[in-house]
């Protein structure tokens, strides 16, 4: 039975995919406008609860610490803690995305194509995050990065989306050419791609640490690490809000999964790799927050503050993998989904001022911070959200963000040993500092002279108030109550440290 | 019951605060008297709490692994601090209905003092170091939101996000103290550190030490942290009342006072609590002596002041910093109320532009002065018997330095006292200024702190009684009110510092010329009000901050062929790496 699920959830997504497509094209030349986009999104939710479905079915059985593998020749999958956060965090943040994107994007040329695009995302997210072997792990990266290429510059009219799209798609592709590389050397050295044969099997070689180079570059493109994160802001700003939501929330983590998943397989010893998160998880924040507090425009704020809160995961899976301190597995599990929380609601709060403040057709300039001057005496609500997200991101309680950087810290403490209590310390300060930017928009959104756009602007649909509401809800239950998800971030963290150990 | 009643006074506030929001924009007239109505009942509770204080912990919810449980110690420190908190808290409720009259957007500013008044009682009542944690990054940001209350002035909003960093920057501390002494018991029970410090390996102690310091002297605005404090004067005046004299600020204080039993062995530790309340104590009444600004005088002063709390902390006199602590809360809220009715009423914070108010508004004068005389240590009000512990204490068992700083620092104090009570309210009026009398309001919130400012001394017996009863490790000792009569009395010290006080103030009344000290100390008064270059400190680091953001932006060049150049650099970086690690 659990299998019939786990299959479900790495078809159903992929499979569904073209379908949404012709029925979105077919109906929308049939009937009159819109119905076709309809179509689509409706088939695209039904498609992302079903995958739900699945999970809530797949739940119990790995709580009881069961894999389950599902295997098609020489093609494996399994399932397990890790395919858990990654899974559940893309089927929510992804049905609440594509609720949101219905009015967001009404209207628009090739609606019915992002659909079916933000299907084969999900599904290739699904596929990418439980791949039992190299070249599974490398094709499914392949297919969610040519899916989010084409969803990045979906408004192709616009010359910035466009150019932000090919400088992701050509950086991107550098990245796949190392990974595959990478591989090949593997596959050279051992003869084997399947990832608990390979870690079985024999000592490190230079062969396979070289690989690892190439693994560690490749994936840290899609995961935005300094120095490779230069296509980030870029395309997390120009993106439709609700692909940036799903960009910044999962995309980028699920990059860093895969890359865990690639170099537990080396043989490397684990405090190599430990080693190696922190000095870049500690480059991560404080690169990304200094580079934020300058940004003028509000997505690209959000999109840097991703490559910070990257920095926090990075240091988290350091903590874990230089001395084996579960929590700072755990933590950085748990980090991983609040972020995907709490920056899906930033990206779709900022989204929906951007959708009633500027013109709906893409072809506008960024939304700037200045824009939001006294909007929440319009729009008590997104004002309200949008606040909450920041102050999550910024790791003031009681929200959720609070919670995941605490397990975070304690990590950094619990070993004693005192590089990992300066970096944990190092982390407190970046988070301090990113108050700095994630405040003065707070105090503009409330200030009572409002900007002329908003006084201009009209009101905001219910489609886009109702996933930024119960995100918000979300964010603030997390943070009042965070053993909700203790079971899932637990297990996570230890299936990692089982995969290094 | 204390369970119900601990519960009651973090949650109804907050309850409060939620209720009011939902009310939204619309409906201004009606969130006054339901903030005063949630309020009321939060201190209604917290009074009716004090009795039933526990040295057990009587609500306890676990939270799960890395988070321990959220659990309440209800003792005697933890109920009078949330009476403190909750009274003063709702008189600075009903003192707003006046004085925020025909504001805007007064859902939010209700809404944060509501989830302020809560999480101030969550931060004292807490007996957890997580929650501890949690329920003071809680107050910083809500002392954030409501100094940027009117963020249409770019002044309120710097100060509140200022505010916001500094006290942040010293949560670090606390964060890292909390997480030391866990890794070394594997429990957040704050108890369970305080009874049995020694099982615990010493550097894990002292950094937990000095990291609960830095967060306490940010806190409590001391050195070198002070900063922050004076410019969140731009806060709505009740406000300033609440959270930045009689509340917040007391947190670091809490926090020493608290965690006393298990530092006071660590060497080092009481001489740089001693160190930082000197010079705090000290700088901080120069300072308040050349302020122009009524309520930058008064927030120097609370500096200042809480300075003589930290310092009676290092010197082991838990009780005297306890007893001050109350004193100065009734006191300096009254002041700061006071000030703003005057504020209220004229228009202007700047003390060089009023003078002879006093006859036009009698009540405040009576008001603002019976706060003074508090201030300066004049007998028998309140902070005469507080100062004078804490000065004795210093005089017995600290530093000759130490006291002979805190002496002058008490000169100081009735000198700036003097001097501002007299610049307002005395005089002749230096400008023609429209001014009318306190309101029914206001007055209803000044009346009780009046009195509180004349008797709170009679409670010492019983509040020392239930702290000496409900704190295991502090070794704290009851002491009945002819003990205290007796002890301040007799001792020479007292006479010492009355003298002094006495001098301080006659210094102003030979002076009295308006400009007087801004003139005479020539050179001396930038650097003073400058803070003695911290405030340059802080610019430099922030300018620091932003210069590089703006340097950064250049490698974020926008052209791929340095994109694809960074990605072969950091290949080459990691096979290095690699090559040399592994």
């Amino acid at each position: 039975m659990p299998l019939k699920h786990f299959s479900t959830l790495l078809i159903l997504p992929l499979a569904f995919s073209p379908v949404i497509y012709l029925f979105g094209r077919v109906a929308g030349s049939l009937e009159k406008k819109n119905t076709g986009p309809n179509i689509s999104r409706w088939l695209l939710m039904g498609v992302i609860s079903g995958g739900l479905y699945a999970l809530v079915r797949l739940y119990p059985v790995s709580m009881a610490g069961e894999k389950v593998r599902a295997t098609w020749g020489t093609v494996s999958f399994q399932f397990d803690g890790i395919s858990l956060v990654l899974i559940g965090s893309t089927l929510i943040l992804g049905l609440l995305s594509t609720l949101y994107s219905g009015r967001y994007l009404a209207g628009e040329t090739g609606e019915e194509k992002y659909y079916a695009l933000f299907s084969i995302l999900i599904g290739s997210i699904i596929c990418l995050v439980s791949a039992a072997d190299l070249f599974t792990l490398w094709l499914c990266f392949e297919i969610m990065a040519v899916s989010t290429y084409t969803l990045v510059a979906f408004h192709r009219q616009n010359a910035a989306a466009l150019e932000a799209g090919v400088k992701y798609l050509v950086q991107s592709a550098l990245g796949s050419v190392l990974v595959i590389l990478g591989i090949a050397l593997v596959f050279g050295e051992r003869g084997s791609l399947a990832l608990d044969t390979l870690k079985a099997s024999g000592a490190q070689t230079s062969g396979l640490l070289a690989a690892g180079g190439l693994i560690l570059i490749g994936f840290g493109i899609k995961a935005a690490i300094v120095p490779l994160h230069t296509w980030l802001p870029d395309a997390h700003s120009q993106a439709p809000s609700g692909m940036s939501a799903m960009l910044s929330g999962v995309v980028i983590a699920a990059g860093l999964t895969a890359m865990l998943r690639a170099l537990s397989a080396l043989g490397v010893p684990a405090s190599v790799w430990g080693c190696a998160f922190l000095t870049l998880g500690a480059i991560n924040m404080l690169v990304g927050n200094l580079l934020a507090l300058r940004q003028v425009e509000v997505k690209r704020m959000l999109a840097y503050s991703s490559i910070s809160h990257i920095g926090y995961l990075l240091t988290g899976l350091g903590f874990a993998l230089y001395l084996g301190v579960i929590n700072g597995a755990e933590g950085a599990f748990f980090h991983l989904m609040t972020h995907a929380i709490m920056k899906g609601l930033a990206f779709l709060a900022a989204g929906a001022f951007l959708f009633v403040l500027l013109p709906h057709d893409g072809s506008h300039g960024p939304l700037k911070i200045k824009d939001l001057q006294g909007a929440a005496g319009k729009y008590p609500l997104a004002a309200l959200t949008f606040s909450i997200a920041l102050l999550a991101l910024g790791g003031l309680p009681p929200l959720a963000g609070f919670m995941s950087k605490w397990v975070i810290f304690t990590a950094g403490f619990i070993a004693k040993d005192g590089w990992m209590t300066a970096a944990a310390i190092f982390m407190a300060l970046n988070s301090v500092l990113s108050l700095a930017y994630y405040a003065p928009v707070i105090n503009r959104l409330y200030q009572r002279e409002s900007s002329d756009l908003v006084k201009a602007g009209s009101k905001i649909p219910a489609s886009l108030n109702i996933p930024l509401v119960i995100l918000a809800i979300s964010t603030l239950l997390i943070g009042l109550y965070p053993a909700i998800l203790q079971p899932i971030y637990q297990l996570a963290g230890k299936n990692l440290l089982a995969l290094f150990f | 019951m204390p369970a119900l009643l601990t519960l009651c006074t973090i949650l109804v506030p907050w309850l409060g605060a939620v209720a009011i929001w939902m009310l939204g924009d619309k409906r201004q007239k009606t969130v006054g008297p339901v903030a005063v109505t949630f309020s009321v009942l939060a201190a209604l509770a917290a009074l009716c709490l004090y009795p039933f204080a526990t040295a057990g912990v009587v609500v306890s919810i676990p939270m799960g692994d890395a988070f321990g449980s959220l659990s309440f110690r209800p003792d005697g420190l933890a109920a009078l601090l949330t009476v403190i908190a909750t009274v003063i808290g709702s008189l600075a409720v009903i003192f707003s209905l006046d004085y925020m009259k025909g504001e805007h957007q007064l859902p939010r500013y209700y809404s944060f003092i509501l989830l302020f008044i809560g999480a101030m009682a969550g931060l004292v009542l807490s007996s957890s170091l997580l929650y501890l944690f949690f329920f003071w990054e809680i107050t910083a940001l809500s002392s954030y939101a409501l100094i940027s209350f009117n963020n249409d002035d770019p002044k309120a909003v710097r100060g509140g996000i200022k505010a916001l960093i500094m006290t942040q920057v010293g949560g670090a501390g606390l964060l890292a103290g909390a997480l030391a002494l866990f890794s070394a018991t594997g429990s957040f029970e704050i108890d369970q550190v305080l009874a049995n410090p020694v099982a615990i390996p010493a550097g894990l102690l002292a950094f937990a030490a000095f990291g609960f310091l830095v967060a306490a002297a940010a806190k409590s605005a001391q050195f070198p942290f002070q900063t922050w404090l004076p410019d969140a004067m731009e806060a709505p005046t009740p406000i300033s009342a609440l959270i930045h004299a009689a509340t917040m600020v007391n947190a670091g204080v809490y926090l020493l006072a608290r965690f006393y039993p298990a530092f006071a062995e660590v060497p080092g530790w009481k001489t740089a609590v001693i160190a930082v309340g000197v010079i705090t104590a000290f700088s901080a009444a120069l300072m308040a002596i050349v302020a122009g600004d009524i309520k930058r005088v008064l927030a120097y002063s609370t500096v200042s002041q809480l300075g003589y709390m930290v310092y009676a902390i290092g010197l082991g006199a838990v009780e005297a910093a306890q007893f001050h602590l109350l004193s100065h809360a009734i006191f300096k809220a009254l002041l700061f109320l006071s000030a703003g009715a005057v504020i209220h009423s004229v228009g202007t914070r700047d003390i060089f532009r009023m003078g002879g108010l006093g006859k036009r508004m009698p009540f405040t004068r009576l008001a603002f002065v019976i706060g003074s005389l508090a201030l300066a240590g004049i007998p028998v009000l309140n902070g005469f018997w507080s100062k004078e512990l804490i000065l004795e204490a210093g005089m017995e068992t600290g530093p000759a330095w130490g006291y002979i700083l805190m002496l002058a620092g008490a000169g100081l104090t009735a000198l700036y006292t003097l001097r501002v009570t007299w610049l307002v309210f005395y005089g002749k009026p230096r400008e023609d200024l429209h001014v009318h009398p306190a309101g029914k309001a206001m007055k209803t919130a000044l009346l009780p702190l009046v009195i509180g400012s004349i008797f709170s001394w009679l409670l010492v017996a019983f509040v020392t009684r239930v702290s000496a009863n409900t704190m295991p490790y502090h070794h704290m000792e009851a002491m009945d009110i002819t003990t205290l009569v007796q002890e301040v009395i007799m001792n020479p010290g007292t006479l010492i510092a009355l003298a002094v006080i006495l001098a301080g103030a006659g210094t102003w009344l030979v002076s009295q010329r308006v400009r007087f000290f801004e003139k005479s100390l020539g050179w001396a008064v930038h650097s003073i009000q400058a803070s003695f270059g911290m405030e340059s400190i802080n610019d430099a680091i922030t300018r620091l901050a932003g210069f590089a953001g703006e340097k950064l932006r250049i490698t974020q060049t926008g052209l791929i062929s340095w994109n694809l150049l960074y990605v072969v650099i950091a290949l080459i970086l990691a096979c290095i790496y690699l090559a040399v690690g592994a």
